[in-house]
């Protein structure tokens, strides 16, 4: 269970509150979509989770953020990764840089928790099978596509078996067929018993993958709740957020006086 | 509960199997002077180094050439590559300090006049001996930086007690030059898209220095930024030993070679500055 | 307006990124080019500003050979917006990072300024026009590097991935953006991923696939149902309006307000 109770949260330096008063739960096995538009607290709201900020990019919060009923306050992210892992949009910052093949990359979490190797092993062996990209683990990590390599950083957290998974808009950068990959991951993913959060802007990949969606606006949370009601709720739009093709055009065609004529998919 | 204690080690035993998977991801050696472990490389290159400038006149720093330097440079086939880097490398400073010494060192046999300037005998001589210490110190600095794989040399000093932030900085910087290269083509790239002109004048190139540095700086900086956190977030901050999935071996002769080696400097050092024996030409 | 002559381009080290393409794109035409990465859509752009070279083959820009003029009297016709923003902010304001591509092609004094502050108001900055580029956020850093390109007034405008990273404004303001050039008479081709911004804005689409042109045609040829099995096989999928169209036999429909019509049309009202 990860927990936000009436979390505030200010950036160092800044006296603007970027989240105001937010509460959020999200059970293991849970994919939880967040949405809103730019500069609405998406990313905060995923740094917060995950315990970096105020825990490495300082700042100052209130209220409470809880793992598993563990207050994580005053803790370290390298005391928090292994129970949730956070990752970005861009797969080339994630990359450590000092490996050579797949294998070792994906590894480097395990080793850095201090495991014995035979338990390092097992865990990128794991996250490589269940992504199923065990065909990369000789390859160069820097030389994947994006998709690929999206895939190497999801695996790279995955390793260290959190329990929580928060991604920020990770398919922003990849092509359709790099999100097609990463959406099946996720999937992939959440059978596992992972709780999952997942900020994007493309909604159609959320309505494929997340059995509840929350909306973020100026730092609040808006809406929180089951996807085909927040994605399909005539007032989404005011959020800055486009809808899913599916709910838009349905829209349309009854704006129009006129009747579907099939389900659509 | 507490935060930092990480689940019980689980897992079964490595196979056999395993092993041999975890070896073949260590950096291959082409050849048994690259098989060494990168610490009896440094020691080598070290004591090559110091030994030369320790030692005075001609025939020392070529021995030091001949009996620590080239036998390893041949085994691993790089002689000729050693050779011509470490001369161009030395040089330009083997340049200035001709031309200094030679027309500077006090000297009273006086070979030919430049000016206002007498060039010496005594200056020529001291000339050569610095440059000859100079191509000494790039031959086995150079022999140790074509033959070590400095992820393996990262790895093998924190096996011996390297701390792994310590280790993993090493390792990224040495990464870095070929990230910054790629960055500082592609910033260009988009500046010459913007009518930046890299083909005109001096005048046009010299302007055009801000709009390409400033990028390459700035967009590190924001990098870094989400860089550390992606970092934080895979523990590389975490305290303490790591257990690496390869090492680099070492064995009892390797110790021996580098021991004698500190233990013979020793006493070059020694005899050198008690002056027990006399110096060789 | 821009021409590529049996081009082929192959990279150093092998790679051979564009195996001879035959494209003309005309004055004042709206294209999108779509492809999977690796097809050869910034390669094929890239040679039109002449930061690339041909192996074989070649380009005329404006009726002129591209070879021998140098990249800065190319950058005049054909301006490039790249990705990533921070790969070129340098200055201190936004102005200033405006102004340098304006200054750049020959604007001075008054004409500069009037050029900054359209392109400004075009991408909605011009009220943080004196604040430094790095206090804005990344989707809008893109936007100012747009806009250092439009201020630079070129007949070309090609934009790499406009609309990754922007949320729905976003979206809405780089379509405004792609209309206004348009009925200013300029050219305007995109690289895209998203293709319902494909569908919805541009007049052309032209489909790479290894190398080659694939599809070349109007929204409704390339999206209607005889494209897909070539769409397909590089990893494309038409936009839901279009796969919605073919399944209720109203012919090619490509954008959505295009498939309302003819749903319309089809049926008498509820």
């Amino acid at each position: 269970m990860l927990e936000l109770r009436s979390v505030s949260y200010r950036y160092p330096g800044y006296a603007r509150l970027v989240l105001s008063d937010v509460n959020l739960r999200i059970a293991s096995g849970e994919i939880v979509g967040l949405v809103g538009r730019n500069e609405s607290g998406k990313s905060t709201l995923c740094l917060v989770a995950s315990g970096l900020a105020p825990g490495s990019v300082g700042g100052v919060l209130t209220g409470e953020v809880l793992i598993d009923s563990m207050p994580t306050r005053g803790l370290r992210p390298f005391d928090l990764a292994q129970r949730v892992g956070l990752v970005f949009q861009n797969p080339n910052t994630q990359r450590s840089g000092v490996t050579a093949t797949v294998f070792e990359e994906v590894a480097l979490g395990p080793v850095n928790l201090g495991l014995p190797v035979a338990d390092s092993v097992e865990r990128t062996r794991w996250a490589l099978d269940t992504l199923k990209i065990e065909d990369l683990a000789d390859r160069d990590p820097a030389k994947l596509s994006g998709g690929q390599a999206q895939l190497v950083a999801i695996a790279s957290i995955l390793a260290m078996r959190p329990a929580h998974l928060v991604l920020d808009e990770p398919t922003a950068q990849l092509d359709p067929e790099g999100t097609r990959l990463v959406g099946q991951a996720l999937t992939a993913l959440a059978t596992t018993g992972s709780a999952l959060l997942v900020a994007e802007h493309k909604t159609d990949l959320l309505d494929r993958l997340c059995s509840r969606v929350v909306a973020v606006d100026g730092g609040a949370i808006a809406m929180d709740g089951p996807a085909a009601s927040v994605l399909g709720d005539p007032n989404f739009e005011r959020l800055g957020v486009e809808r899913p093709a599916r709910y838009r055009i349905a829209d349309e065609i009854s704006a129009a006086g006129l009747t579907v004529p099939g389900a659509i998919p | 509960m507490n935060p930092s204690a990480v689940a019980e080690p689980s897992a079964p035993p490595l196979t056999d199997a395993d092993r041999a998977y975890l070896a073949s991801l260590a950096p291959p050696a082409t050849s048994p002077y690259q098989r060494l472990n990168p610490l009896t490389k440094a020691t080598l290159a070290t004591i090559a180094t110091l030994s030369a400038f320790v030692l005075g006149g001609y025939l020392a720093p070529l021995a030091i050439l001949g009996i620590l330097v080239i036998p390893g440079a041949l085994a691993a086939g790089a002689l000729r590559r050693l050779v011509r880097g470490a001369a161009l490398v030395s040089l330009p400073i083997s340049i200035s300090v001709a031309l200094v010494s030679i027309f500077t060192r006090a000297g009273t046999t006086v070979l030919f006049t430049v000016g206002p300037f007498d060039a010496t005998r005594e200056g020529v001589d001291f000339a050569v001996q610095i440059i000859l210490r100079l191509f000494v110190t790039a031959m086995a600095l150079g022999l140790f930086g074509l033959t070590t794989e400095p992820h393996a040399f990262v790895v093998d000093l924190e096996r011996r007690g390297l701390s792994p932030r310590v280790a993993f900085a090493a390792a990224a910087t040495l990464e870095t030059i070929p990230l910054m290269v790629e960055r500082a083509l592609a910033i260009q790239a988009a500046q010459r898209a913007r009518g930046l002109d890299t083909e005109g004048s001096l005048g046009a190139r010299i302007g055009g220095v801000m709009p390409l540095v400033g990028p390459v700086i700035l967009s590190s900086l924001t990098e870094v930024e989400e860089r550390s956190l992606a970092l934080e977030v895979r523990a590389f901050g975490r305290p303490g030993r790591r257990d690496l999935l390869w090492t680099v071996p070492d064995d009892g002769r390797q110790r021996l070679l580098r021991w004698g080696l500190v233990v013979a400097f020793m006493a070059i050092l020694v005899t050198r500055v008690s002056g027990i024996l006399t110096p060789l030409p | 307006m821009i021409r590529c002559e049996r081009l082929v381009h192959v990279y150093p080290g092998g790679t051979q990124a564009l195996a001879g393409v035959d494209l003309e794109i005309r004055a004042g035409e709206r294209v999108a080019i779509v492809g999977q990465n690796g097809s050869g859509k910034s390669t094929l752009v890239l040679h039109w500003n002449g930061l690339l070279r041909p192996t074989t083959g070649r380009v005329l820009i404006d009726g002129q050979p591209a070879a021998g003029r140098r990249v800065a009297q190319l950058a005049r016709i054909v301006g490039v917006a790249f990705q990533d923003p921070d790969r070129q902010i340098f200055a201190g304001k936004l102005r200033t990072e405006v102004a340098f591509g304006a200054r750049n092609v020959g604007f001075r004094g008054a004409a500069l300024q009037r050029a900054v502050d359209e392109a400004l108001d075009l991408v909605g900055l011009r009220a943080d026009a004196d604040a430094n580029p790095y206090d804005l956020g990344y989707s809008r850093r893109k936007l100012l590097a747009l806009a250092s390109i439009l201020a630079m007034a070129t007949p070309v405008v090609v934009l790499d991935e406009p609309t990754t990273g922007q949320d729905a404004a976003g979206v809405a303001r780089i379509r405004a953006i792609v209309h206004s050039l348009a009925d200013a008479g300029r050219t305007v081709v995109t690289i895209s991923h998203d293709m319902r911004f494909v569908a919805e804005t541009f007049e052309r689409v032209v489909v790479m696939g290894a190398g080659r042109v694939l599809l070349d045609g109007t929204p409704a040829e390339t999206f209607g149902e005889p494209a897909w099995p070539a769409l397909r096989a590089t990893n494309l999928e038409p936009p839901l309006a279009a796969l919605l169209g073919a399944e209720w036999s109203l012919g090619s429909t490509p954008t959505e307000a295009g498939l309302v019509a003819a749903l319309a049309e089809a049926r008498p009202r509820a």
